[in-house]
This record gives structure tokens, C-alpha cells and sequence, in this order.
């Protein structure tokens, strides 16, 4: 045991000299920030990293296309389920703590956050494609992120007015201390915000490949260009845009109409988020999948069953359309209660654009402009229809189209942005109201009182 | 001082020399002083000494005696120590005199021991006996009501849960408010390491409350600044029990018992439910048959369920243990076994513990002695849910009654209930931890010089911990294939400390000084993996899993290099004065503040050692102290300083994402405290007290500086706040009848006064459905929200308090203010001890005074039928027509009236509980002489026999976890309930026999 003493002895020694540098423990998970992003690897991660974040609950996890719908339901859909915060948008009696609204906010600005990293980083990468395509990727999810924003946060586009409401803060520049971060920043006009979103659409377009696998390509930029064009009335730009992309043949539709849902990465598919058994928007608690699904199975059912289809609008598909019939079932919970099958797997993609809204963009733009670019709107519709199992229409009337598109693209995040581009209402409320604007969170304004509230909250 | 240290560390071991042994024998026997009979037991320490002897059954004892041992202290628990020069006596007969509080006493200190006469910091001590043989998983649990200054709040019923400990109130709105844990010298890792809940379980469940000698709270800074940047909170030092020299004792118990919960709650039966929500569907415009429909819900069902005390079942608990402990002169060892095995009242909720220690000490020679421990102890802890979780059984409350348990059409466990049906978790899932944990020590001490020792030490506390989750397919979560996970946890905690202390007199001036170099570093590893699609419910390991859909590892730990000085100084035996301190370098803190020095300062005076008072039987102790000092509190995360990016995935790739800003200049949180204390003692103290007043001022309390969020980051945590305790801490022990029946009485009572003095410029403000918030001049996590006044008499709309101080139905227009305070104004405990003849009787009541709770589940339950969740009754008394008065608004389905955050669910959380109740009868010894025994006890114990309170919820005694996701939401989020399972309440019978 003496030499246990003289063990303890040395050790003393040896820690006196080596106590700065046991002091230096390095985090095992984490990097440092001051070289995360020092070459073509690092913000090439950066890039991905930013993807992984539109996957979370808040963006195109689940919100983006969750709280669209549910927030004009009339006719549409029935928020059953316990949380709060989806119910009070169903209702219009969000406040500005609610929980939703809070999330998408900061969720979208962390990921441009990322992308502002990346895009003050890019003079490290040696790789002249690779920066061009990661510079093109970074541009893509910031204008497609601020489009998002817009949209939600902002009284809508309204053509033939200057649109200096309110839209959304436009940051340009990544946060990388506590005085960068503690910025002001307060919200552009609606306008310059659409001037922005446009700007770094058409940038990606034009810097991005043709093909970048899964990833952000040329075609995906310009499809987000079609849906920002038409979300301005620029019926012009949205049918280029659109048309250009079918010309390309590049996509095709698929089949069957559940196959872009069922499976990865389709030919009809022009952005998915990719997801899988791990990494995806959740299983429980979050997640398209928990809320829409509701499936029976000889053991516990899958999903929340948290939206129901309302019966109306299921009694509106053609008795044969393949969308009301494959896409549309009867779910466990509630007495006959129908549910979307657009969403039935935790771990499957989330398809975000794909050529059937093209086709439908480009039937309703080139009717509006009275028009034939690329193809006849009743062509372009009757694909859309023959695949669903329904006849042709040969002329389609605007009316047409638009109910269409509601057939095709339901519980995709299009209810509540359409209506306010149809300037229609949400039961009571009209396209216009302040009440189907997203309050600005209130940490926000607490924090940041260059932020306007927006009306009502 | 490095180079001062180093020269005479080598001195030291060039002194190893075996010396001359020239000892000697002392004999004697030790007795009470009220009626001569033999104290058994009682322990004969050689002072300044390791050496030391017990007592047998008839109070006889035998010792030798080293050469430079001049004086024996002789003590027994509950009576007054006594030392007595040995001289050249040879036999040494002693009689002592009760006393449960003797100055004489020693106490465990940072690094030490001191006489608590000699004492000028503030401290608590709870011994062996108050805590051994309790039915509780873990010891702090058995604290509560008996230490002023120390709040014990056990969060829930669920076993080996974490507790919640406040020493002095608060010290800390974002970091770390649990005290610093040392066991036998070496601090141990004392925060949950767990991975399957977010709520804490204690890992102070691992040992064996019986192995615990002794445990002291360090509350003030001049007790506690030895231990510097971990300090703030208090320390907890445990004393494990320890072998004497003398005859071997061994010593069986065993108890056995069982437990209900303290409460249950009543909510809506079958007719009411329908009666209720068919209302409520109609005030909202809606058709009931098509909403009750509509959520599955069957309106003609015949089923009656009392769905919430499907959770609840009868507990038991059992326990047997045994220690041998003696040793001879120079060996002496302590060897203890244990085996626990409780299960819970919430069903499928079990413990599980064994244990084994073994404590030994040698002296090698007059110079040299060594000291080593090692235990070993495996835990197995069957979890519950957490409370915000749909598989927490006790949120099966919220089921209508209408829903059968059984589905009639498959004849299993109804699956298809408004909710999950968590008793499907209950039989087909299971979430266990299992702990292997070892506490190791080695030590020697070296005597360089007269009074001159030395002292190395390496102690280590290793955690493994195995967590398992397997959800058969039936589950909500195993659906549809199955759902398997494996967690393995390693913690090393390991320390070195090397201490030189001098223990001197020079006529009227005595010495005792420490300095020391010390270090610790802990390493935490984590790899799991989580599987699905098994082909039955019979595989449940990963191996027969067809997807391994989650796999990771992480590595994490902070090391901490200190140097420690403490100098105590008396003069005449009555002027006492003290300095302390200690140097912390912490890898946590930033680079550019990496060391922190933590001071204190104390006097005292024994004022009945004064000529004026000595000898004076009235006033037989008088002792006055003050101490002024800076301690810290470093857990502020270990690597909260750095600016970092981290993984974030995309499907299967990998990419990073910045997620943390650097801060080179964070540091630890400061505590200013400055104590006042005075001691008494009244007629020989037979009745003593002392009283403290501080004021703990704590500054540079880490805060999250909110960011704009448009700039990716939403706060960064910044040395910025500032909050103060102030307290009165009165505690007195008397002796009221000391002959054959005895009866003593402990009381305690303790007023702490928390006050938020400096915040980030704006106030924290409650998360979603929580109250608790920080703003300046209110305590921490005080309720804030709108007021609810009730229902409107006209309308039946929930009203609140507006603007102009008169109702409203306009939430919007409603004004926050201050709606409670989750704080104690005092918390007291008091404790009557009476024994006669053998038979012993003691019950502890323990109160919390003045304190408000939330219950958060509320918005689901007591929410004028809202939605579908069953209410509970008193949502009966609903407003139906003009003119009714009640707190009740008018119930409408989907109609959020009076759902919103407000005051509705805030009531007076003050209780006071019957805490623990013990009843023994000591076997007379002439009877157990002839079947050989030494002694033997039988007992009856109760915990939490009785509670008074006015709280409607299950247990006042509450604090959910659900908020626990970070420090600072488990800080401020303060007595919240949220479907939280109730305390226990647990008799047992026990026996205890010694050979």
C-alpha cells in the first residue's frame, strides 16, 4: 500500500504540470465554430445541414403544408386532435403565443441562418462547380424559406397595389458572435420581400446542375419560381417557368396517383424531403404522418387521426376518381371518418413539388393569359384527369382548373394560399383579413420592437 | 505554494520509517448517567487518532493505546460526548449524560473533522438513526422536515424518482440548484444520466440509506467555500458507516410492507359524462351524437369505467440486510449487504437494489494508516412514463367512462380509446434501468510531524447504466412491428486529493490548518441503438430486429484542478476565527476566465466560556458566529463557452448546422452569503437551539440573453443576473422528560425569502401552458398570468380580471399580473421522540406553509368540457342559466371557455404531513442472552400516514418534470402538476437482530 502513496505522490506531480492542459477538454459531438466551415467538405455539410432542417416539423416537416390546410378547413377538413395550437388556427382564435406560429418562424430563420453561413464561406471552397451549385442550393432554400414566410407572415400579394405592407426581415448575412446575432432587423415591405424570393430563385436557377440527385436542381428552383410568380399574379412568369420545366422532360407522371406518395423520389417528383426511419419529422408527436393518418392494423392503429377529411369534400370527387378512391379512407378513429392517404409512413419522403402542379400552373396560366404555351389547358388538364380514372375535359373554364388543382393537390399546403390568391374566404373571413395572417411571435417583438405586429394580435 | 507543497510531500515520504510501537492498554466501562446501566455500542476513539473501540452488550470496552495519544473521546448517538486525558490511568469508567446535541460533538467538514464547539460555519448534521430503515429508495427522500434550510421536494410517487433540494432557497435560474454530493471525501456524480426519460431519477438511489453514518449539510460559506465553484447550492457530505476495533458484531434487519397512493381524484362517472358534454356539444351549436361519434366515442355505451384508478394498484416493499463490523487494533472493517425490492403504486412501476460495502481502515504504524472502500451496488428500476407522455398511466383519467377497458369485439385491451390506453403500455412495454455502480476510496495518511500529516487519497464513482425499451406491437409506439432500444451509459468520476493539515496548540492558541491540491474529471460515454420490426412480441432484442432505425454514440465530461487552503484559529478556547478558500479551473469556463478564487471568512465566540457565564447552569451554552464569504456554481453545461456547429440530418446524409454562439468569457455564478448564527443551550442543555439569518447574494447568474430569432440564434447565455436568499433558520432540540420515559422533541422551522434583483432587461416568461415566471422583485418562477374570476352570471363566459381592475370575458383584454408564488413563505418539521422500558416512539410532521401550485392538467380536466378528456367533478357546478354564480363557466365543446393560460387551475398548496411515524420494542437483553443475541428490535414504521391540506389534486407534495428539458425550465417551472402520480403512503414491520 506505500506504493499506492507513491502513486498519489507522482500523480500530484504530474498534474501540477499538466493542469492547463487537462483544463482543455474538447467536445466530442459538437465542432468548433471557428473552423466548421474551413473547405469544399465543411460547407458542402453546411449545405445538407440546412436540407435537414427544412425536414423539421416546423418547415416541410409538417407546417409548411400542414398549417395551410388546416387553417382554412371549411368544407375541407375537422381538427380533432388535443393540440392547441392547431385548433385555434382552425378556429381564427390564435393568439400571438401560438405555439405554430412561433415555430416556423424561428425553424425558417436557424436554416437561412445555416445558408448565410455557407454563402460567407464559399471563397473556401477550391471546387469551382461544386461553389457554383453550393451557392445556387443556398440560394434555393433562403428564397424558398423567405417565400414560405411571406406567404404565412404577411398580408397577402395584391396586384395592382405597391404592396408595402409588412412582409417579412430579410436577412442576408450569417450570425457568428452575440453582436451579429443581437442585430435589429426589421420587416421589408412585401414587395422588396417577393423581390428578394425572386432574386435568389432565379440566382439558384441559373447557378445550379440539371441534375443534383435528390438535392436542389435547376428544375426545383425554377418550379419554386412558377409557384412565386403565380402567388404574385405574374401568370407571365409562372407559365414560363412551369412550361419550361415539362418541356425539359425531365419528369414524368407517374401511373397510379398514390405512387409519388408511396414511393421515393419518382419521376414525377421534382422536390421531395427525404426522410427515412431515423431521420424524419416524427413519429408521435410531429409529422404529417401522425396527424393525417389514421390506420387501422391488427395492432395499434398508425397515426393520430388528427385531421378528418370533411364529407363534403369528399362527396365532391367524381364517385370513380382514383384520388377519392385510393387516396381517401376510412380511418380507426371516429365512426366512418375519412382520412387522407397521402401521408401513411413516418419514414417516407414528403413530396414537395412535382409535375402534376406543373401541368395544372401551366393549364391555369396559359387560360388566364388566353393562351397555348406548350400545350392546350383541357390537354394538360385531362392528363392530370385520365391518370385519376376521370374523363377529359376539352376547354376547360378557369373554374375548372382551380377545382382541379383542389382535387389534385389537397392536404399538400396549397388550401389557404389559393384562396388568397382566388381571393375567396375562409368562412367568414375574407382572402384579405389579418386574421388568416400568422402573428409575428411574441418573443419576436419582445425582443426585436423594430418588428411591426402584425393586425389583430 | 506549489513548490512549498512539493518539498513537503518529499519530506513526507522520506519519513516513512516504521516507529518504535510502545502502546499500551486502557480498559473500562461506559455507562448512562441516569440510571448506570451499560451503554452497548458506544465508541472509545483515541483522539487525533484513527484508533478507536465499541463497547459490548454490557458497556465494557478495551483499547490500546499508541504512544502519542494522550486523550480518549468517548461517545454514544443521543448522549453527550466526553474526553478524558488518559494520563496513566488504566482503566477509564464513563458516564454519560443525555444530550442530542453535544458541542463536542465531531463534525464532518469539507476535507476534515472539527468539534461543532469549535465550529464558526453554519451546518446541519442528520445521523444513522433518523434515516435507517425508512422504506424510501433514496436518502434524501428521508431529509425532509429535518434539517432547517433544506427543502426536500420529492417530484412524484414514481420509485427512485429525482428529488428536488434546495439548501438556502435558489441559488440559480438557469444552472444547476441541487448541492454538490461527496461521499466519504470524493464527489460523485449526482445528476441523472439517463436517457429514456426527460425527467431526472436520482442516481443517489444506489446506496444504501443503512450504509450512512452520518450526513452533513453544508449551508453557509465559510462551511462550504472549500468546495468553491460547486458550492452555491450547499454540499451534501455522506459519511458511510465504518468498522471498531472490539468485539465483531453482525447485525440482520429485515422489513417488509406496502403502500397505496396518498390520493386519488374523482372525476365524471358515465351519466355525468354524457349529461356533461351532451351540454356541452348543444351551448356550442353542435349535435352531441354526431361529436361523441364523430371522436369514436359510443353515447349509448352501457360501460362505466373508472378509468383513473386503472393506473393505481397496492405497492410493496421488502428489504433485508446485514453488517459485520469490528476489527482489532489496527484493523478495523465494515462489511454490509442489501437487498431492496419495492414495487410501486402506479402498476408496472418497480425498484430493485442490491448493495454491498466494504469500509477498512490500518494502521500500519504510529505514522502510517490507511483507509479503503469499495461498494458495489446494481439497481434495476422498472420506469413509468413520463407525466407528459400519452403512455403515463395516470393520464388514463382522461378516458370517457364510456370506453370499456376490454374491446368486446377482440377481447384484448381496447385499443381504440380516445386516447392510447396506457394500460396496453402497462402489460406490453417496459422501460428498465439498470444501474451497476461503484463507489471506490483509497487513502493513507502520513504523519510527517507532530500534528503534521499528510494525506492522499483517490476515490472514484462509476456508473454504468444498461437502459432497455421493448413496446410489443399492440403499443402506440411498438406499432406496427415493434419497438426495441438499448442505451449503455459510462460515467467515470474519478478525483485525487492531496492534503497536508496541521493540528497544533501553543499555550492559549490552537492551530488547525489544511492546504491542498485536488482534481477531478468526468468522462461520460452513451452508445444505443433502436430497433424495429421484430418478428413477435416474444423477440426483444435488438439482434431479432429487422430495422435498426436509430444508432448513436457521445462522449462528454469536464475536468476541474483546484488548490484548497483552510486555517482555523482558537484562542483561550473562546475566540474562534477561520479562513477558507479555494482556486477552480474548470474546462467549463471560457477561455479567457478560467480560474475562479472563492473565499470566506468566520469568527466566533463561545460567550459561556466568559468568566461572567462559566459555570452557569441556566445558561449553559452561548455561542454567537458570523461568517462572510464567495461561492460558485459551475453547472452551467460543459461546454457552454464554445461556439459550435453541430450533425443534422437529411435522411442519409449527414450535415451540420451552427447551433451554439461562443462566449470566451463565461464563467461560474457567484453567492456572496453572509450568516449570523447563534447557539444555546438552556438548564445543562437540556433544551438547546440555534438560530441563523443570512443573506445569500448571488450574482453573475447565468441567463439566456434572448436573440432576435431572425439571426438563427434564440438566446446565448451570459453571466448577467442577479438573485438574492434571505432566510431565519430556528431550530431547537429539549429534552423534556429524561427519566425511565424519556420524551424529547426537535423542532425546526426555516423562512427562506427569494427575490430576483437583476434579469436581462426583460423577465422570463412561462413557456405555453406553465405560469412561472422570473422578473425582477418577485421570487423565482412565480405564477404570472390573467386573473379567472370564474363564469360571467349572464353569460356563463369565463371571466377574467381586466385592465381596470373589473371583469372581462375579452382574454385578450384581460391583464397579467402576479397569480401565486410556488414558494414557501416557511417550511418546519418537528419531531417527538418518547421510549420507556425497550419501547420506542417517534413521528416526524412536516409542513410546507404559504406556497401556491398550478395544475397544468387542468386545461384538459377542469375545462368546462372542451373537449373530450373526462373532467373531473367539481366541473359539475358549471354555469347552466343567468344568474348562477361559479368559478364553472358555461361548458361548450371545442369552445375554449376559460381554456386559455390563466389562474384557473392556481391553488394553496400549503400541507402539512404526518411524514414518518416508527414504533419499536426492544427485546429486554436477559431474554436474548439465551438464544444468544445481543439485541433485538421489532418495529412498525408509517410514511406519509396523514396529510392536511386544502390542494383538490392528488398530492400537494408535487412537482412534475414534464418541464425538465433544461435547467432553467426545471428551476422556474415550479410547482406545476401535470398528471403527476401521487406520494406513497407505506407501513412496513420490520425486525432487527445483532449477534
Amino acid at each position: 500500500m506505500k506504493k499506492q502513496l507513491i502513486y498519489s505522490l507522482t500523480a500530484v506531480c504530474i498534474s501540477l504540470s499538466a493542469c492547463d492542459n487537462s483544463l482543455n477538454l474538447q467536445p466530442r459531438q459538437s465542432i468548433d465554430a471557428a473552423t466548421a466551415l474551413s473547405n469544399d467538405q465543411d460547407v458542402t455539410s453546411a449545405i445538407v445541414g440546412a436540407y435537414g432542417q427544412l425536414g423539421n416539423g416546423s418547415l416541410y416537416g409538417t407546417d409548411f403544408l400542414l398549417v395551410p390546410d388546416i387553417y382554412a378547413p371549411d368544407n375541407y377538413v375537422t381538427w380533432r386532435g388535443t393540440f392547441a395550437s392547431y385548433r385555434e388556427l382552425a378556429l381564427k382564435t390564435q393568439t400571438n403565443a401560438n405555439a405554430e406560429a412561433q415555430r416556423i418562424w424561428l425553424a425558417s430563420y436557424a436554416a437561412i441562418n445555416t445558408v448565410n453561413n455557407a454563402l460567407a464561406s464559399l471563397n473556401v471552397v477550391k471546387d469551382a462547380i461544386t461553389r457554383k451549385t453550393l451557392e445556387g442550393e443556398a440560394r434555393f432554400i433562403r428564397g424558398i424559406l423567405f417565400f414560405e414566410l411571406v406567404r404565412l407572415y404577411a398580408l397577402p400579394w395584391t396586384s395592382g397595389t405597391q404592396n408595402l405592407q409588412p412582409g417579412i426581415p430579410l436577412v442576408l448575412t450569417p450570425s457568428t458572435n452575440v453582436d451579429q446575432a443581437a442585430t435589429q432587423i426589421a420587416r421589408s415591405s412585401v414587395a422588396d420581400t417577393y423581390k428578394q424570393v425572386i432574386d435568389d430563385l432565379t440566382k439558384a436557377v441559373s447557378l445550379l446542375p440539371t441534375d443534383n440527385s435528390t438535392r436542389a436542381d435547376k428544375y426545383t428552383a425554377q418550379a419554386f419560381l412558377a409557384r412565386a410568380y403565380l402567388q404574385q399574379e405574374n401568370y407571365a412568369g409562372a407559365l414560363a417557368a412551369a412550361n419550361a420545366i415539362i418541356v425539359s422532360d425531365v419528369y414524368r407522371l407517374n401511373s397510379s396517383v398514390t405512387a409519388v406518395f408511396r414511393n421515393r423520389n419518382t419521376q414525377e417528383s421534382i422536390f421531395e424531403i427525404q426522410q427515412n426511419d431515423q431521420n424524419n419529422a416524427g413519429a408521435s408527436n410531429d409529422g404529417l404522418t401522425t396527424f393525417y393518418a389514421s390506420i387501422p392494423t391488427e395492432a395499434a392503429p398508425i397515426g393520430r387521426g388528427d385531421v378528418q377529411v370533411s364529407n363534403t369534400f369528399v362527396g365532391t370527387y367524381d364517385p370513380v376518381d382514383a384520388r377519392r378512391n385510393e387516396l381517401i379512407y376510412i380511418g380507426y378513429k371516429g365512426g366512418n371518418r375519412y382520412y387522407t392517404g397521402k401521408y401513411t409512413n413516418f419514414g417516407d419522403n414528403i413530396p414537395i413539388i412535382r409535375l402534376a402542379e406543373m401541368y395544372l400552373i401551366r393549364a391555369e396560366t396559359n387560360t388566364r393569359l388566353n393562351s397555348k404555351v406548350g400545350d392546350s389547358p383541357g390537354n394538360d388538364i385531362s392528363l392530370i384527369r385520365a391518370r385519376a380514372g376521370v374523363g377529359p375535359i376539352a376547354t376547360p373554364t378557369l373554374a375548372q382548373i382551380l377545382q382541379e388543382r383542389r382535387f389534385e393537390l389537397a392536404f399538400e399546403g396549397h388550401r389557404l394560399h389559393d384562396i388568397k390568391r382566388f381571393r375567396q374566404s375562409v368562412g367568414t373571413f375574407a382572402w384579405n383579413s389579418p386574421r388568416l395572417v400568422l402573428p409575428i411571435p411574441k418573443r419576436e417583438v419582445d425582443v426585436n420592437p423594430s418588428l411591426i405586429q402584425n393586425e389583430g394580435y | 505554494m506549489k513548490n512549498i507543497l512539493l518539498f513537503l510531500l518529499l519530506c513526507g515520504t522520506l519519513l516513512v520509517t516504521p516507529a518504535l510501537a510502545q502502546e499500551r492498554r486502557v480498559t473500562g466501562r461506559v455507562t448512562q448517567a441516569d440510571d448506570d446501566s451499560g451503554i452497548p455500542g458506544a465508541t472509545i476513539q483515541v483522539k487525533g487518532t484513527t484508533r478507536g473501540a465499541q463497547s459490548d452488550a454490557g458497556g465494557n470496552y478495551s483499547i490500546l493505546i499508541p504512544p502519542q495519544g494522550n486523550i480518549l473521546v468517548i461517545s454514544f448517538v443521543g448522549l453527550a460526548a466526553q474526553e478524558i486525558i488518559i494520563g496513566n490511568k488504566s482503566e477509564i469508567n464513563v458516564a454519560l449524560a443525555s444530550d442530542s446535541r453535544s458541542l463536542n460533538e465531531v463534525v464532518v467538514t469539507g476535507y476534515g473533522t472539527q468539534q461543532r464547539r469549535d465550529m464558526t460555519g453554519s451546518s446541519a448534521t442528520i445521523k444513522a438513526g433518523e434515516i435507517s430503515n425508512l422504506p424510501v429508495q433514496t436518502f434524501e427522500q428521508a431529509l425532509q422536515g429535518r434539517a432547517p434550510g433544506v427543502q426536500v421536494t420529492q417530484s412524484s410517487g414514481k420509485l427512485g424518482a429525482g428529488l428536488q433540494i434546495r439548501v438556502r432557497g435558489a441559488a440559480s435560474i438557469s444552472a444547476g440548484n441541487e448541492p454538490l454530493y461527496v461521499i466519504d471525501g470524493i464527489p460523485i456524480t449526482s445528476q441523472d444520466v439517463g436517457t429514456t426519460t426527460t425527467e431526472p431519477y436520482s442516481p443517489l438511489a444506489d446506496i444504501d440509506p443503512n450504509d450512512i453514518e452520518s450526513i452533513d449539510i453544508l449551508k453557509d460559506a465559510s462551511a462550504s467555500a472549500i468546495y468553491g465553484s460547486r458550492a452555491s447550492n450547499g454540499v451534501v457530505l455522506i459519511t458511510t458507516k465504518k468498522g471498531k476495533a472490539g468485539r465483531t458484531n453482525v447485525n440482520i434487519g429485515y422489513y417488509t410492507g406496502f403502500s397505496n397512493p396518498t390520493r386519488l381524484r374523482k372525476f365524471l362517472n358515465r351519466s355525468q359524462y354524457v349529461e356533461l358534454f351532451s351540454e356541452a356539444a348543444v351551448n356550442a351549436g353542435l349535435v352531441p351524437a354526431e361529436e361523441f361519434d364523430g371522436n369514436g366515442i359510443d353515447i349509448n355505451s352501457k360501460d362505466d369505467v373508472l378509468w383513473s384508478e386503472q393506473a393505481f394498484r397496492r405497492g410493496t416493499i421488502n428489504q433485508l440486510n446485514f453488517n459485520v463490523n469490528g476489527g482489532n487494533d489496527k484493523t478495523q472493517f465494515y462489511l454490509s449487504g442489501s437487498a431492496n425490492k419495492q414495487t410501486g403504486i402506479i402498476k408496472a412501476n418497480e425498484f430493485q437494489r442490491n448493495n454491498l460495502l466494504l469500509n477498512l481502515s490500518h494502521t500500519a504504524s504510529d505514522r502510517l494508516s490507511f483507509g479503503a472502500k469499495f461498494s458495489v451496488a446494481r439497481t434495476i428500476n422498472d420506469k413509468t412514463p413520463d407525466d407528459n407522455d400519452f403512455a403515463n398511466p395516470v393520464q388514463l383519467n382522461a378516458l370517457p367512462p364510456l370506453q370499456p377497458v376490454i374491446d368486446p369485439a377482440t377481447g384484448e385491451l381496447n385499443n381504440r380509446t380516445l386516447y392510447y390506453n396506457a394500460l396496453i403500455e402497462i402489460t406490453d412495454a417496459y422501460n428498465r434501468a439498470t444501474t451497476y455502480r461503484s463507489f471506490g476510496n483509497l487513502n493513507g495518511t502520513l504523519r510527517i510531524a507532530k500534528g503534521l500529516n499528510f494525506r492522499s487519497e483517490f476515490g472514484y464513482d462509476l456508473l454504468n447504466q444498461q437502459e432497455e425499451i421493448y413496446r410489443t406491437r399492440r403499443t402506440e409506439s411498438g406499432a406496427p412491428t415493434g419497438f426495441g432500444y438499448q442505451n449503455q451509459i459510462r460515467s467515470l468520476n474519478w478525483t485525487s486529493n492531496n492534503t497536508v493539515s496541521y493540528l497544533n496548540t501553543f499555550g492559549d492558541h490552537a492551530i488547525d490548518a489544511l492546504a491542498g491540491i485536488t482534481y477531478q474529471e468526468q468522462n461520460i460515454q452513451d452508445v444505443n441503438a433502436t430497433g424495429r420490426g421484430f418478428p413477435n412480441d416474444q423477440f426483444k432484442k435488438l439482434a431479432s430486429a429487422a430495422r435498426i432505425v436509430g444508432g448513436s454514440s457521445s462522449e462528454t465530461g469536464f475536468s476541474l484542478f483546484s488548490y484548497i487552503a483552510r486555517i482555523n484559529y482558537r484562542f483561550r478556547e473562546r475566540y474562534l476565527l477561520s479562513l477558507s478558500g479555494r482556486v477552480d479551473g474548470s474546462s467549463r469556463f471560457g477561455a479567457s476566465n478560467r480560474y475562479g478564487v472563492f473565499p470566506a471568512v468566520s469568527a466566533g465566540w463561545l460567550i459561556h466560556e466568559e468568566g461572567f457565564l462559566k459555570g452557569n447552569q441556566t445558561l449553559s451554552l452561548l455561542k454567537l458566529r458570523a461568517s462572510y464569504g464567495l461561492t460558485g456554481n459551475s453547472e452551467i453545461g460543459n461546454f457552454s463557452s464554445r461556439g459550435l456547429y453541430s450533425a443534422v440530418f437529411y435522411a442519409d446524409q449527414a450535415g451540420i448546422r451552427p447551433n451554439q454562439l461562443p462566449n470566451p468569457n463565461l464563467g461560474w455564478e457567484t453567492s456572496a452569503q453572509l450568516d449570523i448564527g447563534l447557539e444555546f443551550g438552556i438548564l445543562r442543555n437540556r433544551l438547546n437551539g440555534q438560530i441563523d439569518v443570512y443573506s445569500k447574494d448571488t450574482r453573475d447568474l447565468l441567463l439566456n440573453r434572448p436573440l432576435p430569432g431572425v439571426n438563427g440564434f434564440t438566446s446565448i447565455a451570459q453571466n448577467v443576473g442577479s438573485l438574492r436568499n434571505r432566510g431565519i433558520e430556528f431550530s431547537f432540540t429539549s429534552q423534556n422528560l429524561v427519566k425511565a420515559f424519556r420524551w424529547s422533541t426537535n423542532f425546526n422551522i426555516s423562512l427562506n425569502r427569494n427575490t430576483v434583483t437583476k434579469l436581462n432587461g426583460q423577465p422570463i416568461e412561462p413557456g405555453s401552458r406553465f405560469l412561472g415566471r422570473v422578473a425582477v422583485g418577485e421570487p423565482l418562477g412565480y405564477f404570472y398570468g390573467k386573473k379567472f374570476l370564474g363564469a360571467d352570471p349572464q353569460t356563463g363566459d369565463a371571466i377574467y380580471e381586466g385592465a381596470d381592475g373589473k371583469s372581462t370575458s375579452d382574454y385578450a383584454a384581460a391583464v397579467s399580473t402576479k397569480v401565486g408564488d410556488p414558494n414557501p413563505k416557511f417550511i418546519a418539521g418537528v419531531t417527538n421522540s418518547f421510549s420507556y422500558k425497550g419501547i420506542d416512539l417517534s413521528f416526524l410532521f412536516q409542513g410546507v406553509f404559504g406556497n401556491d401550485l398550478f395544475n397544468v392538467a387542468g386545461y384538459f380536466q377542469s375545462v368546462s368540457g372542451d373537449y373530450f378528456d373526462n373532467q373531473t367533478v367539481d366541473q359539475l357546478n358549471r354555469w347552466q342559466k343567468p344568474g348562477d354564480i361559479t368559478q364553472v363557466p358555461q361548458v361548450r365543446l371545442y369552445g375554449a371557455n376559460g381554456s386559455q393560460p390563466s389562474s384557473r387551475w392556481v391553488q394553496d398548496g400549503t400541507f402539512v404531513r404526518l411524514k414518518t411515524v416508527s414504533l419499536g420494542y426492544a427485546i429486554p437483553a436477559s431474554l436474548l442472552k439465551k438464544v444468544y443475541l445481543q439485541t433485538a428490535r421489532v418495529y412498525a414504521t408509517g410514511l406519509n400516514l396523514l396529510t392536511f391540506t386544502n390542494y383538490t389534486g392528488y398530492d400537494p407534495e408535487v412537482n412534475t418534470q414534464y418541464a425538465s428539458v433544461s435547467n432553467q425550465a426545471a428551476n422556474v417551472t415550479l410547482g406545476h402538476d401535470f398528471y403527476t402520480p401521487p406520494q406513497q403512503r407505506t407501513i412496513t414491520f420490520g425486525i432487527n437482530i445483532g449477534f
